[in-house]
């Protein structure tokens, strides 16, 4: 469904990635580990198209997108929900999910849209005409994912879920994910809670210092000894 | 959490919170002084006031909007309003010289609409052709000290427009002595011009349309997503570009329609936008930099303050009380009566 | 010059590398250096000796001494003062008044003068300056308009459109001597500024113009920084607007109109900002130029503006850093060139 060829890309001279390739399939649960800035944020910004890659190829649903900007990326089917969110502060709750369906013409759909996020995250539900800069940290990382969804991608590109949120938070964000896999969504995770990571998702790339250094099934990656020793501490 | 309590709370909670606010203070304030001087001096200023404050509020929420979603402070601003007002005369006026020879109730009832309409488009087209021919290159080139580059541009593009006005057209004043040609209406003995009654019902629909248009449609709201988070509007799939040059249009076509709309009141001659420019900013900055609904109470209560100086004080010193008055409202609240919506007002 | 450094032949400085050393600290190139001695010789030679072309440059030398202080302020610390014509108006209002109702020597006026702008400047800074540069912008504007609505409306003090006759510096009819004193007038504020921005407030100004919070973080007072920069560019202004006074001999509220903050503004622009020099340099052949379409077009009023709103879109557009950039580069190009 998605692949990434040798993809180059970075911010003006700086080069954060250096040769990036790997492939999702669809209905994959795929996770993107590794350290701080080794570049994961960067693959998903030049995947969204929030980024020009310098060289390489991104080929999605057998077309390629190389380059395309981010409104058109999201037309396609490719959401994302970055690490800063990108909320619209000063709208409520359901401005913001009726915004994330912004492609979607149909009022029906839009409100059926709105009905499932409501039912996914009960909390935004409760606070539907809160403004998003009221929230908690908590309720802002799921207003994130909700608008993220409402537009029905087919992959679903995730940033850091669990920064900065309690330990039951994260699970409630990570419990709604496994419910998005299960409707057959694609997810592209990206994580520095390697743990919890690589027990929901199906496989990992590990990446370090801009480049894929191991990649396999989240299973196997919990084994590894370079991950072990890297990222669990043990 | 803050919201939900503030619903709780008792009404009187609220508005004595609203009342010790600056905003709530000012618009007391200014309602009270609007009321004083209606009884002191007639009925004239509250007509005065409400009939071009509706014009101020719509010349100053174009150039908030345009402040806040693009973070262009326009000093071309007052030349739509030019634009609107030459657009209305040059439509105008032929028509109501063919209608005196030919009088047709029909035509004479619709001919000024035209007018005002027509220069709503003309104003949201040169709003379309600035954004495409100036600001969408020097977007692209580079986007280092944006507020201070686009503020050059547009003095720029302000003077080659006067300039090209006078040039063309020359400089003597172009002017109507009233849209409808029918006698003042009496109400509750206050004479009221059909002119102006209509200048005040058109300000009314089209804030009302606006505020519609910005709260309950995707395309307004996508408009106020752009205002506050630009990588999420292109996150969500808004086209950055269609957004831009309709902000701009709107803008311009509503400064435009405000001076076809007061053709009757001030003439259209080169540096007419001069004024119109002044009141807007000054509105902006009195409620707060980009807020935009603000801005719309923000042109009544200026309209209120011109009218009282000009009657009371005299003329001359128009220019005189007004910036006194904002120079104590920076030093108390520089972010605006009613808080600036832009984030930083202090400098970063 | 810097060939006799790399051949080296003697150890004695040479007598020519000395000057261009002293230049050097003034901030004056050895073309500029030429540049000045053409100016100042320009007077004698024809057609430049005619009293009106003499108008043109005296009025060019006053236009660019303006650019040199406005680009002082945008070129460095990136606020506009848009109500620059408004602080040039007062200080010549100030030294006139001084010089008709208390018979006090222009000589002294145009210095007195020059202390109400800064006041003015003072407050206007230290009101807007700690937001941002917008707010400086639009304030100065304001209370320019405010000042110029005052010298309209106050005619029992400054007669307001009817003109002030101010009495000139000189008792001469010929406009040389005062081309000399402007030429003086516009070195002095050019090194003077320099000298400001070669200080350690010139690191400072252009720390804050870059990046304003690095520039705090790094121990800068952004606010005192900007308030000194703002209040020496209307001192200046005052000054200058007490030549214009004692110059034209009659003063009216035309020289506060915000158009004349326009007009200076395009030239610093479209010399180059945050050069000093470059709006000085394109001042003269601009004046020259528009001068000359005017006298030509009389039918075409406010040609000229539209031909600096034009240029000043064109410039801002296309090539932001001006004739100054433009001058560097050709400069190093011809540098490389010759080096091959």
């Amino acid at each position: 469904m998605l692949e990434i060829k040798n993809i180059n890309a970075g911010y003006g001279y700086l080069q954060v990635l250096w040769d990036v390739s790997f492939k999702i399939s669809k209905g994959e649960f795929i996770a993107l580990v590794g350290p701080n800035g080794a570049g994961k944020s960067t693959t998903l910004k030049t995947i969204a198209g929030l980024i020009k890659p310098k060289s390489g190829d991104i080929i999605f649903d057998g077309k390629n997108i190389t380059g395309t900007p981010a409104n058109l990326t999201n037309r396609m089917g490719i959401s994302f929900v970055s690490e800063s969110l990108n909320l619209f502060t000063n709208m409520s709750i359901y401005e913001n999910l009726l915004l994330g369906a912004f492609i979607i013409e149909d009022k029906q759909k839009q409100l059926e849209n709105i009905d499932f996020v409501f039912d996914l995250f009960p909390r935004l539900k409760a606070r539907r005409n809160q403004l998003a800069g009221t929230l908690s940290g908590g309720e802002r990382k799921m207003l994130a994912i909700a608008r993220g969804i409402m537009s029905n991608p087919s992959l679903l590109m995730v940033d850091e879920p669990s920064l900065g949120l309690a330990p039951r938070l994260t699970l409630d964000v990570f419990d709604a994910l496994e419910v998005l896999r299960q409707s057959g969504m694609t997810i592209l995770l990206v994580e520095q809670n390697v743990n919890t990571t690589l027990h929901i998702t199906d496989r990992g790339y590990v990446l370090e210092q801009g480049q894929v250094i191991l990649e396999g099934p989240s299973r196997e990656l919990l084994e590894n000894d370079h991950v072990k020793k890297a990222f669990l501490g043990i | 959490m803050k919201e939900e309590k503030l619903l709780k709370e008792p009404f009187l909670v609220v508005f004595k919170r609203w009342m010790m606010s600056a905003g709530g203070i000012t618009i007391t304030l200014a309602v009270v002084a609007a009321i004083i001087a209606t009884i002191d001096s007639g009925p004239f200023i509250i007509v005065n006031t409400v009939v071009t404050g509706g014009m101020w509020a719509l010349l100053s929420l174009g150039l908030s909007l345009v402040f806040g979603v693009m973070n262009i402070p326009n000093f071309a601003h007052g030349e739509f309003f030019l634009i609107g007002s030459m657009t209305a005369y040059f439509v105008f006026n032929p028509m109501r010289l063919y209608l005196n020879d030919n009088p047709s109730a029909f035509l004479s009832a619709i001919a000024p609409f035209l007018g005002i309409f027509l220069a709503f488009l003309v104003g949201a087209l040169m709003g379309i052709i600035m954004e495409k021919l100036i600001f969408s290159p020097l977007r692209k080139r580079s986007r280092d000290q944006w507020v201070m580059n686009s503020f050059l541009l547009t003095v720029g593009i302000s003077v080659v427009i006067i300039n090209n006005i006078q040039l063309i057209w020359g400089a003597n004043f172009k002017g109507i002595p009233s849209y409808w040609n029918v006698d003042p209406l009496e109400f509750l003995g206050v004479r009221l011009s059909v002119d102006r009654l209509a200048a005040l019902l058109l300000s009314v629909i089209t804030l009302a349309i606006f505020w519609y248009f910005m709260r309950r449609t995707q395309t307004g709201r996508a408009v106020r997503a752009v205002a506050q988070d630009e990588t999420g509007a292109l996150l969500v799939g808004i086209n950055l570009n269609k957004i831009l040059s309709l902000t701009m249009a709107l803008s311009a076509g509503l400064a435009a329609m405000a001076g076809a709309s007061l053709l009757f009141m001030f003439p259209a001659y080169p540096t007419a936008g001069l004024k119109p420019l002044y009141v807007a900013w000054y509105v902006v900055i009195l409620v707060g930099l980009g807020n935009v609904s603000a801005a719309v109470i923000g042109g009544f209560i200026v309209a209120l303050l011109q009218t009282l100086t000009s009657y009371y004080i005299g003329t001359g010193w128009e220019d005189v009380i007004p910036t006194a008055v904002i120079i104590i409202m920076l030093i108390f609240k520089p972010s605006g009566l009613f808080g600036s919506v832009v984030k930083g007002v202090h400098e970063q | 010059m810097k060939d006799n450094a790399y051949t080296g032949t003697t150890n004695k400085i040479s007598i020519s590398d000395q000057i261009t050393a002293a230049l050097g600290s003034l901030g004056i190139t050895p073309i500029g250096l030429l540049l000045i001695i053409v100016l100042l010789i320009l007077p004698f030679i024809p057609p430049f000796n005619q009293e009106h072309i003499l108008r043109w440059l005296v009025s060019a030398a006053l236009l660019a001494a303006q650019a040199i202080a406005f680009d002082f302020t945008t070129g460095y610390i990136n606020v506009v003062n848009f109500g620059f014509a408004a602080f040039l108006g007062l200080g010549a209002y100030t030294s006139g008044l001084l010089a008709v109702n208390l018979g006090l020597s222009p000589w002294i006026g145009i210095f007195v003068g020059a202390i109400p702008a800064a006041l003015v400047g003072l407050l206007t800074g230290l009101l807007t300056l700690k937001l941002r540069g917008i707010f400086a912008a639009v304030m100065a504007w304001f209370i320019g308009l405010a000042m110029l609505g005052l010298t309209r409306n106050l005619v029992d003090i400054t007669r307001g459109p009817m003109g002030l006759s101010t009495p000139t510096l000189l008792d001469t009819s010929s406009n040389r001597p005062y081309f000399y004193i402007i030429v003086a007038m516009m070195l002095f504020t050019y090194i003077v500024l320099r000298k400001v921005i070669h200080s350690r407030y010139g690191l400072a100004f252009r720390a804050i113009g870059q990046n304003m919070d690095a520039a705090r973080a790094s121990g800068i007072n952004p606010t005192y920084y900007r308030v000194f920069n703002f209040t020496l560019q209307c001192l200046i202004a005052g000054w200058l607007g007490g030549f214009y006074a004692h110059y034209f001999g009659i003063l009216t509220p035309q020289i506060m109109l915000t158009s004349r903050t326009v007009e200076v503004l395009a030239i610093a622009y479209i010399g180059g900002r945050g050069s000093l020099w470059g709006g000085a340099v394109i001042a003269f052949p601009f004046i020259f130029l528009i001068e000359g379409l005017r006298s030509n077009l009389t039918a075409l009023p406010g040609l000229h503006l539209v031909i600096y709103g034009l240029l000043l879109v064109l410039v801002m557009i296309f090539y932001p850093g001006g004739f100054a950039e433009f001058y560097n580069k050709a400069s190093n190009w011809v540098k490389t060139a010759m080096r091959k």
